[in-house]
């Protein structure tokens, strides 16, 4: 498990990073990346774009959240629809490197009690699958 | 006391970003660290999206009122919308198991977590909002 940074150094001021979701479609999964910052102006195009990868025919989705260094409680409903789709269709979504700071988020929200979260992708994809 | 610097800008989340931006870089240039720019972004973020959404309830007609002050010790903000208000206390609490699996309702929540101080007034539709800077 990742631990908080309990001490950083100011780095001055470090505007939103463009968002962006990018999906590979591999045989075991589909795969999606997250980078930037999901604010609150574009934090809904997560949730949509979950929500319609989770009602295809995939048994698995990993979202790799390395690139990640924000996102907001929009963001997070986004990808609780994108589970609760996903658990529709008997499917799961599994979560990926988290930075320190999400990390946290997760697990203040307990979020981390819906999601399995794994530190690395090939450790996501070779997990078992959960009991229905 | 301090007199607060005001921004008001139009019912828009692409608006809200302005009184964001600016009071980050003020955050930046007072010295507070990561861990707090971050909280006080998150919280931001909460606030104007609530004002947006449920004070304002979307009406492009109306506006977001952002008053605040950054010393190196603190920040203050206050985040008042032109909506009737609501009851912070009827919000079920989101890490609840009953509401784990709920899309909404974390936003006063992480507010109440990353801050030291939350405060409603108005009827609900304003929300004073204090970091210190440890």
């Amino acid at each position: 498990m990742m631990a908080m940074q309990t001490e950083e150094l100011n780095g001055g001021y470090k505007g939103d990073k463009p968002f962006s979701i990018e999906v590979e479609h591999r045989p075991e999964a589909v795969v999606v990346w997250l980078a930037g910052s999901c604010t609150m102006t574009v934090a809904a195009q997560l949730g949509e774009r979950l929500v319609q990868l989770a009602s295809e025919p995939a048994p698995l989705i990993v979202v790799d959240m390395a690139g990640l260094d924000f996102i907001e409680s929009t963001g997070l409903g986004g990808l609780v629809a994108g589970y609760l789709r996903s658990r529709r269709y008997r499917n799961e979504v599994r979560l990926v490197s988290l930075q320190p700071s999400i990390h946290h988020l997760f697990e203040l929200t307990r979020l981390t009690q819906l999601f399995r979260v794994f530190d690395t992708l090939d450790d996501a994809l070779a997990a078992e699958p959960i009991g229905p | 006391m301090q007199e607060l610097k005001e921004i008001i800008v139009p019912n828009d989340l692409m608006a809200a970003k302005r009184p964001e931006e600016v009071i980050l870089r003020e955050v930046a240039e007072c010295s507070f660290c990561d861990n707090a720019a971050f909280a006080i972004k998150l919280a931001l973020e909460e606030a104007m999206t609530n004002a947006f959404r449920h004070g304002n309830r979307r009406d492009p007609s109306k506006h977001i009122t952002v008053q605040y002050d950054v010393t190196k010790d603190r920040v203050e903000i206050v985040v008042q919308d032109e909506g009737d208000g609501f009851d912070p206390d009827q919000i079920p609490d989101p890490t609840q198991f009953e509401f784990i699996d709920r899309p909404h309702g974390r936003g006063i929540m992480l507010m109440r977590s990353y801050l030291d101080e939350v405060v409603f007034s108005d009827g609900g539709s304003s929300v004073r909002l204090v970091k210190h800077n440890r």
